[in-house]
């Protein structure tokens, strides 16, 4: 690693107000090729809007998003989808009356490029795109069931698929594993770890603590819309500001012994 | 077999089994009604493409029916130019009308859509009927630019008449069958591809859909402008083959007529809207003898069919299907 490698995406002092209230306030920071950053932080911090930000669907109000060097902040969300970033949403999204397969095509016929003209057909290489990212997230032989009818994991499963058929440099992951057990957690790591082998540059946000600190090479905590760690997932536990205002002294415990176990 | 190979072979087996029907039945009544199916067919099935498959609320469709008949009547009484051209130009025309008024409802959702798009269509009926003022003063009388109350007549036909005498309505059946089979093609071709995708992603999600690469501006222009070609074209047919173009075509009463269609047979199906425009047809024919109770009648049949199949004759048909897998 040297010091004078580019970041793939860089927000410099980027603020979303919603009137007087800033959601995000000033946030700067850089995520590098291969970074896995999570991203965490107590309710209302402003971590989903940093990505509704970064992704286009709300744009800043000021600051400025820069993803390999070309400006993105003024973007609607289908160009900054065909730029590279592919994003999972918090609630689960999905187009709920088409099949599961129908979901992904959708991304992987969309979703890498600008198409002036849509085609007749989707071509061959759009459906092994389609199959690849089914197979990637373990939702192979499910094809032909709707979206609308999948229980939580698969919908969580689903959205990814269709992130990674886009073709992506960077994924941004809103709370992959909320509400999931602690089995379904495991599946979920290893599809997002399979993933980050890919290639593929991942900021995530979680509240599972277990999850953020086991993935992500560093770890971006907020608060009022601002950065107040960043740094390695070892230094949460002993960070007095932190365990103040999100973990509180009993989760940063067991958090400071999960790492102990998994460093052993 | 692929589902858009099986719609098809439906589609081609339908075309034949209609392009018979004449040499069976030789009853004018009869052939002129069936004529007029397939211009109900057609609409219904573009409009489908809208509201349907894309689900934007929109209630225009009758007066981009209007705008294909009104432009085929005044092109050929104002110019001069033989219908069978004046039919695609028309077509063209409404495509432009259409890509407008979907551009108007770019920020509009739901039942917004269908406020703006019912007021587009009644302003369009307002300035026709109220614009008295003399155009041209032909012989029959005093004739406003859009025809006013009166309308057009006398524009000319596609010259079957000349050709074939009484018998003429027999080769308006077959090109009303060839136009309907073109358009149901049309929306095979749509539905099964990569657009009907695009808009059913944005029907379903429309900020997952963006995020996934599909730009609403781009997509919602498409349905309006596709779904308006064969529209203004059935407007156009429907020009020739009835020979008077008036005011009647921005009826309320058309256009719940024509909406019933869809949602009986099945919003955002292929052959719902075809079924659906089969059964009122005929459950109109049926009341044709009880005047004022045809309205009501036709009013039972849709409350019924809203409160027991909400997704109309085609959804019965998924729901046993999927049922016995």
């Amino acid at each position: 690693m040297t010091a004078a490698r580019e970041p793939l995406l860089s927000c410099k002092g980027v603020s979303k107000f919603f009137g007087a209230l800033a959601a995000v306030n000033n946030l700067s920071f850089d995520v590098y090729p291969g970074d896995v950053l999570g991203i965490g932080g107590p309710n209302g911090a402003g971590k989903t809007t940093l990505f509704e930000v970064i992704s286009g669907l709300n744009q800043a109000t000021s600051g400025s998003v820069i993803f390999q060097g070309r400006d993105i902040s003024m973007l609607p969300p289908e160009t900054v989808c065909h730029a590279g970033i592919a994003r999972t949403f918090q609630l689960n999204a999905s187009f709920e009356s088409l099949s599961v397969r129908d979901n992904v095509r959708v991304a992987a016929y969309f979703g890498r490029e600008n198409r002036a003209y849509p085609g007749l057909k989707v071509g061959p290489d759009v459906e092994e795109q389609t199959t690849a990212a089914l197979e990637a997230v373990g939702l192979a032989g499910k094809d032909h069931l709707i979206a609308g009818e999948l229980p939580v994991l698969d919908r969580k499963l689903l959205m990814l698929a269709g992130a990674i058929a886009t073709k992506p440099r960077l994924l941004l992951m809103d709370e992959p594993v909320g509400g999931l057990s602690p089995r379904e957690i495991d599946h979920m790591m290893d599809a997002v770890r399979r993933i980050a082998q890919g290639g593929v540059t991942i900021v995530l946000i979680e509240h599972v603590m277990r999850f953020l600190v086991q993935l992500s090479t560093r770890v971006l905590i907020m608060h009022h819309g601002e950065s107040i760690y960043e740094g390695p997932p070892q230094g949460l536990a002993k960070d007095r500001t932190v365990i103040d205002v999100y973990l509180g002294e009993g989760a940063s415990e067991r958090l400071g012994k999960l790492m102990e176990a998994g460093q052993s | 077999m692929s589902p858009a190979k099986r719609d098809v072979l439906v589609c081609i087996g339908l075309a034949i089994v209609l392009a018979l029907v004449p040499l069976v039945i030789g009853t004018r009544y009869i052939i002129t009604q069936m004529t007029l199916f397939f211009i109900w067919a057609i609409v219904v099935t573009q409009w489908n493409l809208v509201l349907g498959v894309a689900g934007i609320f929109s209630l225009a469709q009758m007066a981009l029916f209007a705008v294909g008949a009104y432009a085929t009547a005044m092109l050929a009484y104002y110019f001069a130019i033989p219908v069978i051209v004046a039919m695609p130009a028309a077509a063209l025309i409404t495509v432009a009308a259409s890509l407008v008024i979907g551009a108007a409802c770019l920020r509009l959702r739901g039942p917004y859509v269908a406020l703006l798009t019912l007021a587009i269509a009644q302003v369009i009926y307002l300035v026709v009927v109220n614009d008295t003022a003399c155009f041209t003063n032909p012989p029959s009388g005093c004739l406003p630019l859009f025809g006013g109350v009166r309308g057009f007549s006398r524009f000319g036909d596609l010259g079957f008449r000349a050709l074939l005498g009484s018998k003429f309505y027999v080769a308006h059946y077959y090109v009303g069958l060839s136009l309907a089979v073109l358009a149901v093609m049309f929306s095979i071709a749509i539905i099964r591809g990569p657009l009907g995708l695009a808009f059913k992603a944005l029907r379903d999600n429309p900020g997952y859909a963006m995020s996934r690469g599909i730009s609403k501006f781009k997509y919602q222009l498409w349905v309006f402008g596709l779904s308006a070609f064969f529209t203004g074209l059935a407007g156009a047919f429907y020009a020739a083959q009835f020979g008077v173009v008036g005011p009647i075509v921005f009826s309320i009463a058309m256009l719940l007529f024509l909406l019933s269609m869809i949602v009986v047979g099945g919003m955002g199906t292929i052959w719902g809207p075809l079924l659906g425009a089969a059964l009122l047809m005929l459950a109109d024919e049926g009341m044709r003898e009880v005047g004022d109770w045809r309205d009501i009648g036709l009013g039972l049949v849709l409350a019924v069919f809203v409160i027991l199949l909400p997704k109309g004759l085609a959804g019965v048909r998924l729901r046993r299907a999927k049922a016995g897998l």
